[in-house]
C-alpha cells in the first residue's frame, strides 16, 4: 500500500515527462532524471513526513532511491516504521 | 604563451605527455592521448566540412569523450556551443537553428536526440559520434590558426524576452580567466581538480581549460554523485580532489548532510564557489570542517566570466552576513557606477558594477541591439572600449571589497542558474488558457530561490497542466517550484503588476 502512496507522490510532484508514466515500481528513479537533487531533498521529507521516520543522513544513498521498490525495501528496514494501516481487503 | 585555448592542451600533452588530463570512473585520459584523441576528431569535423568561425555543437554528458571533444571542435578552428542534455526538445531546437550549428557532436546516450534537432535544424547540419572508437582519421597534429578574437565557445543563457541568448567569448575572452584562475589557485600538476558544473555552464571553463593550463588532472565527478551527500564526501576523500570549484548549493548539502567529521579531506586545499550568494552559517560551518582549504568566492556573470574575486579567511567567530564578492582580478577593470553618474569610491556607496577588459563577451550572437543595451560606453571615460554593464547593484565594503546587494531587474539565480523571470512569464502566457501571469523569487537557503508563478487562467486550468507545459518549453531549473491559481493580479497604481505585494501575501498551499 505503501508503494502506491510513494508512487503517487511521485508520479504528481516529481516527474516531468509524463512518457514515463504511468510509474512502476521497479521504474528507475534516478538514471532516468525523475528524481533530482531538489526532487531527492523533497522526496526525503515527505517520506520522513508521510511514514513518521527520521532518515540519517548516511541513509541518504542511491541503492535507497533507485526505484519505487528500493524505498520500499528500505523502509521495512527500518525498525521504527510501520507500514500505512489498511483495512484487510483494501490490502487484496 | 597560448593565444588560443587549444594551445594549452598541445603545450600541456609536450610537456607533461603522460600526466593524466581526464579521469572519470573507469576510463581516463593522458594528456598525449587527449591530444591525439581531439586531433581526430578535429579531423572528423573537417572532413565533414566544418570550417573556421562555424558554430559545432555538442551535446552529451560531461565525461573524457566530451573533453575530447571540446578540444577538437577548437582544433577545428569551430566556436563549440555545448547543449544541456537536461534541456526540452523545443529549447534545444531554437538554439540549435538560432546557432546556425552546422555539426552536433552526440553521445551515445543522446544520439537520437542529435540526430531530430539535426534534421529539424537544417539539411546540411551533420551529427557526429563521439565516440573515438568510430573515428578513424589521423591523428597528426593540426596548426594553430586564428586570431585570439575568433569565437571559441557560445553559452545560452535566459533572456528576459523568452528567447535564450548565446553570449560570443572569444579565445582571449576565455583565456584571460583561464590563466588568472590558474595562477589564483596555483594550480599545479600535482592538483586533482573537480567541478560538478556541466558543460554548458561556465564554471567548467574552470576545471576543461585551467586544469589543463597547469597539467593538473580534471576529476569528472560521476552522474548522480553530487545528489548524495554522503557519497560525494566519501568520493572526493578517495578520489584525492585537491580543488573543488562549484555553485554553493552543493556545498550547502555536504556542510549539512555530509557526516563530514567521518571523512578526512585534508587533502582538498581549495573550495571555490561561485554562481549565487553562499548563506554565511552554511559557509561557517563547512569552513569549521575543513580548516585546512583556502575559501574562495567568485564573482561574474558569464558575459565577463570571474571579474572579482574574494579570499574568505578562517576564524574562530561564525561569519554572520554573506561575504563580499570582493576585488577586481587582475587585467580586470571593474567599478560601479552610482544613480547620478558618478564612481562609488567610498564604503557605503551604492551602484551598479560594470567591468572591463580583455575578459567580456563580444556580444550576444545575432543580437546587436541587446548587445548595445548591456555594452556600453564608458560612463566615467571618454572614449576607449566598451564596459559590460553586470546589472548587479554593489558597495563598497571598510576594506574596500565590493559587496553584492541585489539586482536592478528581474533576474534571479536558482540553483545557480540565472533564471530571467520574464522568460518563465512568457511562456506561461504562451498557455492558451493564460490570462496573466507572474513568477515570483522565494528565497531559498538551500537554492538561492525558489520558482513561485501566480496564474490567472480564462478558464478551467490544473497545476499539472501548467506544469506540463513548462516542463515541454523550459529546462527543470527553470520550471515554477510551485503553482498558484488568482482571480486577478494586483497592480500599482502604475499599471503594473504588483510584485511587491504579491511577493508579501503568504503563498497559498501547493
Amino acid at each position: 500500500m505503501d508503494d502506491a502512496v510513494i508512487r503517487d507522490y511521485i508520479s504528481r510532484e516529481l516527474v516531468r515527462d509524463p512518457a514515463i508514466l504511468p510509474l512502476e515500481n521497479s521504474t528507475p528513479l534516478l538514471d532516468s532524471g525523475v528524481v533530482d537533487s531538489l526532487g531527492l531533498l523533497r522526496l526525503v521529507v515527505f517520506i520522513q513526513d508521510q511514514f513518521g521516520i527520521v532518515m540519517d543522513d548516511l541513509d541518504v544513498v542511491p541503492e535507497h532511491f533507485a526505484s519505487v521498490d528500493a524505498i520500499c525495501a528500505y523502509l521495512r528496514s527500518r525498525p521504527d516504521y510501520a507500514a500505512a494501516e489498511q483495512p484487510e481487503d483494501a490490502r487484496a | 604563451m597560448a593565444h588560443l585555448l587549444q594551445q594549452l592542451l598541445t603545450d600541456t600533452a609536450r610537456a607533461l605527455p603522460n600526466a593524466v588530463a581526464v579521469e572519470c570512473e573507469e576510463e581516463s585520459l593522458t594528456y598525449a592521448e587527449l591530444d591525439r584523441l581531439s586531433n581526430s576528431l578535429a579531423r572528423a569535423l573537417l572532413t565533414c566540412g566544418v570550417a573556421r568561425g562555424d558554430r559545432v555543437g555538442i551535446l552529451a554528458r560531461k565525461s573524457a569523450s566530451s573533453v575530447v571533444a571540446v578540444y577538437a571542435a577548437l582544433k577545428a578552428g569551430a566556436c563549440h556551443v555545448p547543449l544541456d542534455p537536461g534541456s526540452p526538445g523545443e529549447r534545444l531546437a531554437m538554439i540549435v537553428g538560432d546557432s546556425g550549428i552546422v555539426v552536433l557532436l552526440a553521445d551515445e546516450a543522446n544520439a537520437g536526440r542529435a540526430r531530430e534537432l539535426a534534421e529539424a535544424a537544417s539539411p546540411d547540419c551533420r551529427v557526429i559520434s563521439m565516440d573515438p572508437r568510430e573515428c578513424s582519421e589521423s591523428s597528426a597534429a593540426l596548426p594553430a590558426e586564428g586570431s585570439d578574437t575568433e569565437l571559441a565557445y557560445m553559452l545560452y543563457t535566459s533572456g528576459s524576452t523568452g528567447v535564450p541568448k548565446g553570449v560570443m567569448i572569444s579565445h582571449r575572452a576565455a583565456l584571460t580567466f583561464v590563466e588568472w584562475a590558474a595562477a589564483c589557485v596555483r594550480l599545479t600538476p600535482e592538483d586533482r581538480v573537480c567541478s560538478p558544473a556541466p558543460l554548458h555552464f561556465d564554471l567548467s571553463v574552470f576545471d576543461i581549460f585551467s586544469a589543463c593550463r597547469a597539467g593538473a588532472c580534471t576529476v569528472l565527478l560521476p552522474p548522480l554523485t553530487s545528489m548524495f551527500p554522503v557519497r560525494l564526501a566519501e568520493w572526493i576523500q578517495t578520489q584525492r580532489v585537491t580543488v573543488w570549484y562549484s555553485v554553493p548549493s552543493v556545498l550547502t548539502m555536504l556542510a549539512s548532510h555530509g557526516n563530514l567529521q567521518a571523512r578526512d579531506l585534508g587533502g582538498l586545499r581549495a573550495v571555490i564557489f561561485a554562481g549565487e550568494v553562499f548563506p554565511a552559517k552554511h559557509l561557517s560551518l563547512l569552513m569549521r570542517q575543513l580548516p585546512g582549504a583556502r575559501f574562495l568566492n567568485w564573482y561574474g556573470p558569464t558575459e565577463t566570466n570571474v571579474c572579482t574575486w574574494y579570499e574568505v579567511a578562517h576564524s574562530a567567530t561564525p561569519l554572520t552576513a554573506p561575504v563580499p564578492i570582493g576585488r577586481p582580478c587582475d587585467g580586470v577593470d571593474v567599478f560601479a557606477v552610482t544613480a547620478d553618474g558618478s564612481r562609488v569610491s567610498a564604503a557605503g556607496q551604492e551602484g551598479e558594477l560594470h567591468v572591463g577588459g580583455p575578459g567580456l563577451m563580444s556580444g550576444y550572437w545575432g543580437l546587436p541591439e541587446r548587445t548595445r543595451e548591456v555594452m556600453v560606453p564608458n560612463p566615467l571615460a571618454e572614449g576607449g572600449a566598451p564596459v559590460y554593464r553586470t546589472g548587479d547593484i554593489v558597495t563598497l565594503d571598510e576594506g574596500g571589497n565590493y559587496v553584492f546587494l541585489g539586482r536592478r531587474d528581474g533576474m534571479v539565480k536558482t540553483r545557480g542558474y540565472r533564471v530571467e523571470l520574464g522568460e518563465v512569464e512568457t511562456v506561461l502566457y504562451e498557455h492558451p488558457a493564460v490570462r496573466e501571469a507572474v513568477v515570483l523569487p522565494v528565497p531559498d537557503e538551500m537554492l538561492g530561490n525558489r520558482l513561485r508563478a501566480v496564474v490567472c487562467a480564462g478558464e478551467e486550468l490544473s497545476r499539472e497542466e501548467v506544469l506540463e507545459h513548462c516542463r515541454r518549453r523550459l529546462p527543470a531549473y527553470m520550471v515554477p517550484d510551485t503553482i498558484e491559481f488568482a482571480e486577478y493580479l494586483p497592480r500599482t497604481s502604475t499599471g503594473k503588476v504588483d510584485r511587491v505585494l504579491l511577493s508579501d501575501a503568504k503563498p497559498a498551499s501547493r
